[in-house]
């Protein structure tokens, strides 16, 4: 029991042989990297939420049912229909409407809900080795980061997806066929700097996996570091319940 | 007194495991619910319907943030310190979509 006070201490005290909050130095600084981080993403997503209501209302579909065949120069048709013009904000069932490997199916936001699995799920499988590393079991941990890792990059991959399929259909930075320009940019722009947060946190993922597989965290006698990246993890799928709530629900 | 302290944060609840599957089928839930209520609301162009999916979110982030980040087993003064400057994150986001609604009505009246 002592040595393992000795231990807690060590591992938690400052510099000045206190720990103000009852946290590690660098457990509380990553805190404050997120506080500021969460800042920059508000800003976008209440730039994005600015923008959106000054623009109209998307205009109700009544034409383009679930599972209804999708043809090929569908943005057309929606344009020539009425549902995608200038000053209406399109409605995001009809533009992210698309599923890989079904073609010409209307399947509204089905991948979009499959990605937000995918990144809940890393976060579950994240908090797992968290917890093996307070129980000290390596192989646990390496086989959760593991996981993790797999998580994060099936995500990117589903983001490049999205990304191509939307480019694709004509979308740009200063380009949009959908409605209002400002549409495309943010789009851009917002789940671009989330996916460069999930890019980081994958690779960051992957150091830690190796220094797990090393030994590093055995030999320094905790898995702390875990929790720290961890932390950052679960701040990248905090975002994106986010992003998803304004981006593709409001 | 200290070390008990000391001991008691970095101690994670015994029923640690469970918990976090529990986290996980809650956010699972409401994931669904989310998109469940986008399709309902669909008809329907009203801010009341925006602050259903914003509170939903929240809900969300309270879960993320107390089970998966560790924030319900940390310090309150730790807890206090990251979770009241979003407060007013809150207040923003609802003073800049009704901007944005003026916003719009000006663009109207031109």
């Amino acid at each position: 029991m002592a040595t393992n006070t000795l231990s807690t201490e060590n591992k938690f005290t400052w510099g000045g042989g206190k720990s103000p909050f009852s946290v590690s130095y660098g457990k509380l600084m990553m805190w404050i990297f997120l506080l500021s981080d969460a800042f920059t993403f508000s800003s976008l997503l209440i730039a994005y939420g600015f923008i959106r209501y000054s623009f109209q209302s998307p205009i109700h579909n009544e034409i383009v049912k679930p599972l209804a065949h999708l043809s090929d120069n569908f943005v057309e048709q929606m344009q020539q229909a009425g549902l995608f013009v200038q000053d209406h904000w399109p409605s995001p069932e009809l533009v992210f409407n698309h599923f890989p490997f079904v073609h010409g199916m209307h399947l509204p936001l089905f991948f979009v809900s499959l990605m937000t699995f995918i990144l809940i799920f890393s976060s579950v499988t994240m908090v797992l080795a968290v917890e093996a590393g307070h129980r000290m079991a390596k192989d646990e941990v390496a086989k959760y980061m593991l996981l993790t890792i797999i998580g994060g990059a099936a995500f990117l991959g589903c983001q490049a997806w999205e990304w191509s399929t939307f480019i694709g259909e004509g979308a740009r930075l200063y380009e949009n066929p959908f409605g209002p320009k400002s549409f495309a940019a943010l789009f851009f722009i917002v789940t671009g700097f989330h996916g460069f947060h999930v890019f980081s946190g994958v690779m960051l993922n992957v150091i830690i996996y190796l220094n797990v597989l090393n030994g590093t965290y055995e030999k320094r006698g905790h898995y702390e570091m875990i929790e720290k990246v961890g932390l950052y993890w679960h701040f990248v799928d905090l975002v994106w319940v986010f992003v998803f709530t304004f981006y593709y629900l409001i | 007194m200290e070390h008990t302290e000391h001991l008691e944060h970095t101690e994670t609840p015994k029923d640690m495991k469970s918990q976090i599957w529990k986290t996980f089928w809650i956010l699972f839930a409401f994931t669904i619910v989310d998109i469940v209520l986008y399709f309902i609301l669909l008809p329907y162009q009203n801010m009341m319907k925006n602050w259903v999916f914003i509170i939903l979110g929240i809900v969300k982030a309270y879960y993320i943030v107390g089970i998966f980040m560790h924030m319900k087993f940390e310090r309150k003064s730790l807890m206090y310190m990251i979770v009241l400057p979003m407060a007013f994150v809150v207040f923003l986001v609802a003073l800049m979509l009704n901007e944005g609604d003026f916003t719009n009505l000006l663009r109207w009246i031109k």
